[in-house]
């Protein structure tokens, strides 16, 4: 079977389209409709994939903007195949939460909603340096939106704060990026963004330095990790409850991908001189993110900071330039993103039975009448402080293994972040589902179309914590080729004799 | 005693004359005069009608013939090396012609025609860009004045067209008044040029600075230079001389805002390619440090200016600034990329610009706030076919992807670093981050339905509304305007995602100034 | 059908009893889930009874099986199946934690029928069970760790099972935790092994561990030194014990089960399942050794004086287990397993008794208001009597064959281990004593009023409160309110205890030094290679210390009759002669008050600091602020100039042209 990745990337917006010319109760539906095809095309990916073979695969590469020597080139392979699904299992629930639900100017919610799933899409799909930028930019368009638009307090000021400290970011990627194209341009050669390319051409070590910290800068904000997560606080406080699992479950993802995708293959040398350096944040954001997850009132922040946590858990793992520790890190990315969605889910429905409340102090006694919905939370919470039996608990013990390897005293501490995970999550479970019944909480047990949004993810997280190796075979090949240059600096060798050539060159 | 038969004997050689590639200037010239007479008829039907309809018609003509002579590559200048009409100048002039039928189009329904005179107000325009295109084909120092002057003159008049109100006639004035102090560094700074170089060709000049007995480095010719540069600076309102700007956008009809804030800055740039890329390459070593410092100090100044404005006029006055300093990112490098990155912003940046001028003339008609931010409150449901132009044009200004915007920064970018600028390139993004401030701000005002009252007071309204102030009214007032908008934007989104065209056209201009790198 | 399907059977039954006692939780009517449960853990107690017959056909040399289903994840030398092992060791512990875990789940249901997380309950507990087999039967280190995570997470949720409490829900916090800091030990651990050895599997890391290992390298200790950690954190070793009395929050059964007979004894089975690696490192197997005997007697000290009825035995429990990490850290494994039996049977034992009295109490717990129930309570009182000798190692009991044959080893080794036998006997020497101070204040003296109430024929109807706060419970989730139930009136409760003092009077049967030894020679095959699998003490010197520790003990009985009966109140004179070490023993020597001093508040202040000073100051103050503040003085700027006036701009306009000026002369010269 052929998969058209062209499809599988603007099936969204079409529908959201589509939805903006049927009448005004249909959009929804049309949205969801597209979120759902896309879900299947990408199982049907799975499938089909191919994962004794490296490299990419369904590629599409199309000249695009020659003068700028910009192609449409897309492409799966190991690296983006399961944030490919997770993008399109995420974005259904997300949708049909948001369906369900009485939404002011519906179509353009649901517009929004779908060309955001593209935008990510594109992102995680796209072989071009360029490209990528595009969509790494475009996806803050329909977040901006949503946020502002349908968010809840402050939400002006803060999807102004989320746009700007992300954009900047990114902005100065964008100029990092071109200097990377052009600099790397032999005399007389013509300039190509295409990832292919680049990772064949190279720059001078001096110049990779500044370059991989501008796109650093871009990734550690869109993760977030300390202390670029200023926007964080605020945005998640004010953004609608399916957008804001979406912000925090996929599009994390991006920034931690990006250095998995264009970092490490194309500026080894950079990425290996600021390891070390790359690596203290990492912990650092580890510890910090659970120490203040352990101290936050606010449910939705206790998530928050515990995201920081996990994105610096992944960090540590890409940047421990080893083997296990990349393929935990890009394990990680996957479960995060599987956790982190019915997370706020669930949470979405707590607020709803103590009156929208969302202060810990508020909540609590809720399982007795919901006894479902405890349940769902209690094997989310289990997961996300990686237990062991779940993928996240393989994905973390692979990236400290990885850590251990040559860094070893900053895996031990990392693996302090692992207990005080346990010690938020549960803290977080306990505080809305246990304990004295809080003043405001009417607790009734999840409804049945809730129900159909939240299950399904749980049952992926609990599939996967059986068994792992699903994802593991095929992720494998693509990310030990991607760090392998890296790696191989990081060992004292020569990047670019290690590099293993891609297929189709 | 004078030798009257050997006066009369010897003949006098006139110049010759290549009349078709002097057409489209022919052409203005000819709408100019058939306008200025037809404005003399009394009937409203000429006066509303006819007048708007001749002129838009002796630009479309222009067009026509420019696509006619259009032909890339280095041409011979004309007229004993007073103009040369290659891609350079016709591709800039299309700008024109193109700002120009969009001025016309918005000012059917404006006061200043009709209290300045229909006739006077389109022929005033249609010579102002005659002079642009002279300055856009400009080959040496005196036709490059001319033509400054030409441009300028008329807008003096144009910018106090509103005769009854205080700040249009104080905006003509200060804009004559800087202008002039303009005109003459400029002139000032040609002559030294000359006096330098002893050439007024541009191509004199060239092969003087590249010849033996003029080092680059002659105090007299930086002397010329940096005052030349100084007068460009003030049409291009480059800071420190763009002091004018905010004033005389606000100050002027919507209109001739319009018209001044894309096409004088295209005109500016025209000639700074042509004078600093061509006749002063050679120095560039010289020069391009200094104005790659002005280039940032307006890129600052501009952004900055315009976080704390609340007339949209006002703010898109300073944003001008800001791409001003962008714009002077393509000059500085002095490559033949950076002209065609330079020729493709001006393009992108008339799209993006006219959007957002448009919906500020559509609704400062009908709102008693004018071009004031609260006017544009809650946009977004009660007239989205103006907001959503406004939102492209603000996210294209702010360099958002799939807007042309984008492309036209990432072009710039690219140039900058190609030219071993990449430090001006950085400046750029930051400069656009930045602008979010004000961009968004805009944006957040039309669709999410509040406004934060932190800056000064409120505008007091400028024009008398074209409706009855009522929502119903307001949407039909001036389909003419939506249109431009809607039209304007959607381009702005087509070249954004498929650029091409644009680019092949940047092609040609760069590739009409051979000498460069 | 061969030893390991058997054991595949034994993780199936409860994983299905779990799985339909949690999805039919709604509609499944009355007790049946309890019964359900039951049957399940019965089940894979009947399947280990199958494994131990296949493994007991094999030829002794190879009396091991691995079997595995499916990879369950592998990436470069990380390779990990999931796959379980089949000795006698496992079959020994699968054999003792489903047959006594069969027994409680009778017992409780009838204790938590009143209850209206009935099914939840049941399904908790088959899901503990699973965890627990799983455990003692996974075959390879990463899977060890799940069960080892997973009995934790089951503790977790029983512990807090009555979760209107605050209380419980704070000691399920607390256990979790501790667990958690285990597991990450056995994490660690697992690293060094796999770098070490390229194994993550037993047979293949004992098989490379003696040739990678030098004897006592440092690598080799540190990684038992982590495993130490696992295995003090789940058995309650100091220093990470002090979850285990607050887990006594959790229902009767739940202590009986998990903190008496099953979980808490996980680090025992560890240390002797990796018992190469201990013997590769003789240090930390001594460490293991010191602190198993200091918790031994701190545990036991304690004892001593605490009035909560379940906190003496959980402290006993502590103690008891103390004695087991002794004897496998000094290589006397069969020995140290032995004693695991036959607590698991005389602690459960007492625990059932414990939560009968309590039951008959309505729910309170403290012992200064317990007394007389030897008549109402005929059948508890002899249960728990007999529990107490054999805990207290009476002659001929279960517990008096077990815990002395652990010290005549020690003694064996000749040496320092002297010491710490020493130690043993004086923590026997307590043990006694602290053993009938129970029997003989809850049982003996004048009938407290719910005694006389229940010889009358029905239970005390206490409004219900939390016995450790005193407030007034929130019954509607279901802790057993007014309707208690005690052994007496109960059949389940009886059907339960009734074999369990069978085994506790007669369990020691198995290992009567020099005549059976039965226990020794079966665990044998696993512990061959262990190279002090000769030299064992000879029966006579082990009757020796029998004899020992049966005066002791008897002598210690004798001590605690007198205290407590003939001359009562001489306890109150030695507290008020010594309230300072009373307190100090009272109080637990301070563990909890010290952690919480030097872990819990620093963190909540590095919390409470990071919100305010580091999230406001810096991330927003400096970053952000400063930003904008650079933005914002720039706007101001520039409208400062931007003053309208053409004068202002002229002078602009001057110093512009002249800087450019200045600058291109400069650059000229």
């Amino acid at each position: 079977m052929t998969i058209h990745l062209s499809i599988v990337l603007f099936l969204p917006l079409a529908a959201g389209l589509v939805g903006a010319v049927l009448p005004r109760g249909m959009a929804r539906w049309a949205v969801l409709a597209g979120t759902v095809a896309v879900l299947a095309y990408a199982i049907a990916m799975i499938a089909d994939f191919d994962s004794a073979a490296g490299g990419l695969q369904y590629e599409t590469n199309d000249q695009w903007i020659e003068e700028l020597g910009i192609r449409y080139q897309l492409g799966v392979d190991g690296l983006n195949l399961f944030m490919v699904l997770l993008t399109a299992i995420a974005w259904v629930p997300c949708t049909l939460w948001a369906a369900v639900r009485e939404q002011d100017r519906p179509k353009l919610f649901f517009f929004y909603m779908g060309l955001a799933e593209t935008a990510v899409l594109g992102a995680f799909m796209a072989q071009d340096l360029a490209l990528f930028i595009v969509f790494f930019d475009l996806m803050l368009v329909p977040f901006y939106f949503l946020i502002g638009g349908w968010g809840t307090g402050d939400r002006v000021r803060a999807t102004t704060k989320f746009v700007i400290y992300t954009l900047s970011g990114s902005l100065l990627m964008l100029a990092a990026a071109i200097a990377l194209g052009v600099l790397a341009t032999p005399d007389g050669g013509q300039l190509s963004f295409s990832l292919e390319v680049l990772e064949q051409r190279s720059v001078p070590e001096g110049t990779q330095h500044w370059i991989v910290l501008l796109f650093a800068l871009a990734f550690f904000v869109k993760a977030p990790l300390f202390p670029l997560h200023g926007w964080v606080p605020e945005t998640y406080r004010s953004t609608p409850i399916p957008v804001l699992a979406l912000l925090s479950g996929v599009l994390s993802k991006v920034g931690v991908y990006g250095f998995l995708r264009i970092v490490l293959p194309v500026m080894p040398e950079g990425s290996q001189h600021w390891q070390e350096l790359f690596i203290v944040i990492a912990v650092f954001s580890i510890l910090y993110g659970s120490v203040l997850a352990f101290s936050q009132d606010n449910v939705r922040l206790v998530v928050a900071y515990s995201s920081i946590a996990q994105l610096g858990f992944i960090v540590l793992g890409i940047f421990a330039l080893d083997d296990e520790g990349a393929q935990g890190a890009v394990l990680q990315m996957l479960n995060h993103g599987l956790v982190v969605v019915p997370l706020f889910l669930i949470i979405g429905l707590v607020a709803a039975r103590s009156g929208g409340g969302e202060s810990l102090k508020e909540l609590g006694g809720m399982a007795f009448r919901a006894p479902v919905l405890a349940a769902l939370f209690l094997i989310t919470t289990f997961a996300t402080l990686a237990m062991p039996g779940s993928a996240n608990f393989i994905g973390e013990v692979l990236v400290l293994f990885g850590s251990f390897e040559d860094k070893l005293v900053y895996g031990i501490v990392a693996s302090v972040g692992v207990v005080l995970a346990a010690v938020y999550m549960i803290r977080l479970f306990q505080r809305v589902m246990h304990n004295r019944v809080g003043p405001a909480v009417r607790s009734r047990d999840i409804g049945g179309l809730d129900l159909a949004a939240t299950a399904p993810l749980v049952a992926v997280i609990v599939a996967l914590g059986l068994y792992p190796q699903f994802v593991v075979e095929r992720t494998e090949k693509t990310t030990f080729q991607q760090i392998a240059a890296a790696k191989a600096l990081a060992d004292g060798g020569e990047a670019r004799a290690a590099a293993p050539a891609r297929q189709g060159e | 005693m004078i030798d009257v038969a050997g006066i009369a004997a010897s003949e006098v050689k006139a110049p010759v004359i290549d009349y078709k590639e002097l057409s489209p200037l022919l052409a203005l010239a000819g709408g100019m005069v058939v306008v200025l007479m037809v404005g003399l008829l009394r009937p409203r039907f000429v006066r509303r009608a006819l007048v708007p309809a001749l002129s838009a018609g002796a630009l479309l003509i222009a067009i026509g013939l420019t696509i006619w002579i259009w032909e890339p590559g280095d041409r011979q200048p004309i007229i004993e090396g007073a103009l040369s009409v290659d891609a350079l100048a016709l591709g800039i002039s299309v700008l024109f012609y193109v700002a120009g039928l969009v001025t016309i189009v918005l000012s059917l329904r404006a006061n200043a025609p009709s209290e300045a005179g229909h006739g006077e107000y389109h022929a005033l325009l249609l010579g102002s860009i005659a002079g642009m295109v002279v300055l856009a084909q400009a080959e040496n120092l005196v036709t490059l004045f001319i033509g400054i002057e030409l441009l300028s003159i008329p807008l003096y008049v144009l910018c106090a067209t509103e005769l009854r109100q205080r700040v249009s006639l104080e905006s003509g004035l200060k804009y004559l008044v800087v202008g002039s102090v303009g005109s003459a560094t400029l002139l000032y700074g040609l002559a030294m040029i000359y006096g330098a170089t002893g050439s007024m060709q541009f191509g004199g000049i060239g092969s003087a600075i590249g010849g033996d007995e003029l080092s680059a480095t002659d105090p007299l010719l930086l002397t010329g230079i940096a005052l030349a540069a100084t007068g460009l600076a003030f049409k291009a309102s480059v800071a420190p001389f763009h002091q004018w700007t905010p004033d005389v956008y606000q100050g002027a009809p919507t209109p001739i805002t319009t018209f001044m804030a894309v096409a004088t800055k295209a005109a500016a740039f025209a000639v700074f390619l042509r004078l600093f890329g061509q006749a002063l390459g050679l120095a560039q070593l010289e020069w391009a440090p200094a104005l790659a410092v002005l280039a940032t100090v307006t890129i600052v100044m501009g952004n900055v200016g315009a976080i704390a404005q609340r007339s949209l006029k006002r703010m898109l006055a300073w944003s001008g600034v800001a791409q001003a300093g962008y714009l002077l990112a393509g000059v500085i490098v002095a490559s033949e990329l950076g002209a065609r990155a330079t020729a493709f912003y001006l393009a992108v940046y008339l799209l993006m610009n006219v959007t957002a001028f448009a919906v500020v003339v559509a609704r400062e008609r009908v709102s008693e706030r004018g071009d004031d931010l609260a006017s544009f409150e809650g946009l977004g449901t009660s007239q989205p076919w103006l907001a959503w132009p406004m939102t492209i044009a603000m996210l294209s200004l702010a360099g958002f992807p799939a807007t042309a915007g984008f492309i036209g920064k990432f072009y710039l970018i690219d140039a900058a670093v190609a030219g071993d600028y990449t430090w001006l390139g950085i400046v750029i993004v930051i400069g656009s981050v930045v602008s979010l401030g004000y961009y968004l701000r805009v944006v957040a005002v039309m669709w999410m339905g509040r406004f934060e009252i932190e800056m000064p007071g409120p505008a007091r309204r400028l024009v008398k509304p074209a409706a009855g102030w009522s929502p119903e009214a307001d949407a039909l007032a001036q389909p003419e305007v939506a249109a431009i908008a809607i039209l304007f934007a959607a381009a702005t989104i087509v070249f954004g995602i498929y650029p091409d065209p644009l680019f092949d056209l940047a092609r040609d201009v760069g590739s009409s100034l051979s000498s460069l790198r | 059908m061969s030893a390991t399907s058997y054991g595949w059977l034994v993780l199936a039954f409860p994983l299905a009893g779990l799985l339909v006692t949690s999805l039919g939780w709604r509609v499944l009517p009355g007790r049946t889930a309890g019964w359900i449960a039951s049957g399940a853990i019965l089940g894979s107690f009947l399947a280990s009874l199958g494994a131990l017959v296949q493994v007991q056909d094999l030829p002794r040399e190879e009396r091991h099986a691995v079997d595995s289903i499916w990879t369950y994840a592998a990436t470069g030398d990380f390779d990990v199946e999931v796959g379980i092992f089949v000795d006698p060791l496992a079959v020994f512990m699968c054999l003792v934690v489903s047959g006594v875990s069969f027994l409680i789940h009778v017992y409780s249901i009838s204790y938590v029928s009143g209850d209206h997380g009935f099914a939840r309950f049941f399904a908790y507990l088959n899901y503990f069970v699973f965890s627990m087999l799983l455990l003692v039967l996974a075959g390879n280190f990463i899977l060890l760790i799940v069960g080892w995570a997973f009995v934790g997470a089951a503790s977790y949720l029983l512990i807090s099972f009555w979760y209107r409490r605050d209380t419980a829900t704070h000691a399920g916090i607390k256990a979790f935790v501790m667990n958690v800091i285990g597991d990450v030990g056995l994490v660690i651990a697992a690293f060094l092994i796999l770098n070490e050895t390229g194994q993550l599997d037993y047979l293949g890391v004992f098989e490379r561990a003696p040739e990678v290992f030098a004897q006592n390298d440092g690598t080799i200790v540190a990684t038992c030194l982590l495993l130490l950690v696992g295995a003090f954190a789940k058995s309650a070793q100091l220093p990470l014990h002090t979850w285990l009395p607050d887990a006594m929050e959790g229902p009767t059964p739940v202590s009986a089960l998990i903190h008496a007979a099953t979980m808490v004894t996980a680090g025992v089975y560890l240390i002797a399942r990796t018992f190469p690696l201990f013997e590769l490192a003789p240090t930390a197997a001594d460490i293991g050794a010191i602190i198993g005997t200091a918790t031994l007697v701190f545990a036991a000290t304690v004892a001593l004086v605490q009035t909560d009825l379940k906190r003496v035995i959980a402290y006993s429990t502590m103690s008891q287990i103390g004695y087991m990490v002794l004897g496998v850290s000094v290589a006397a494994y069969s020995a140290g397993l032995f004693h695991l039996m036959t607590h698991a049977f005389f602690k459960a034992l007492l625990f059932m008794g414990a939560g009968s009295v309590i039951g008959a109490m309505a729910g309170i717990q403290d012992m200064d208001r317990m007394g007389g129930f030897r008549k109402a309570m005929p059948f508890t009182f002899v249960t728990f009597t007999i529990g107490a000798l054999a805990l207290a190692a009476f002659p001929f009991t279960s517990g008096f064959f077990s815990k002395d044959e652990v010290l005549a080893y020690t003694i064996n080794r000749g040496g320092g281990y002297v010491v710490l036998a020493l130690a043993g006997y004086f923590g026997a020497a307590l043990t006694g004593f602290y053993a009938f101070r129970m029997v003989f204040r809850v049982f003996g003296g004048e009938p407290v009023p719910e005694a006389k109430e229940l010889e009358g024929g029905h239970a005390a109807h206490g409004e219900p409160m939390n016995p450790m706060t005193g407030e007034p419970e929130d019954t509607d989730v279901g802790f057993p309110g007014p309707e208690h139930n005690v052994a007496e009136s109960s059949p389940p409760m009886k059907f339960a205890m009734a074999p369990l003092a069978f085994l506790a009077l007669v369990a020691g049967v198995v290992g009567i030094p020099g005549v059976t030894d039965t226990l020794e020679h079966f665990l044998e095959p696993t512990f061959e290679s262990s190279r002090y699998i000769d030299d064992h003490p000879s029966a006579g010197a082990e009757w020796v210390g029998l004899a020992a520790g049966g005066i002791i003990s008897v002598a210690s009985i004798y001590v605690a009759y007198v205290f407590f009966v003939r001359r009562r109140g001489i306890t109150l004179e030695l507290r008020d002669r010594f309230p300072k070490v009373h307190a100090f023993l009272f109080h637990k020597w301070y563990f909890d008050e010290l952690y919480d001093a030097v872990f819990v508040r620093p963190t909540a202040t590095a919390g409470a600091f990071g919100r305010r000073v580091v999230e406001t100051d810096f991330v927003q103050g400096f970053i952000v602020g400063g930003t904008t503040g650079i933005v914002r003085a720039g706007t101001s700027f520039a409208r400062a100039i931007q003053t309208g006036f053409l004068r202002a701009y002229a002078l602009l306009l001057l110093l512009g042209v002249a800087g450019l000026v200045l600058y291109f002369l400069l650059a000229s010269s």
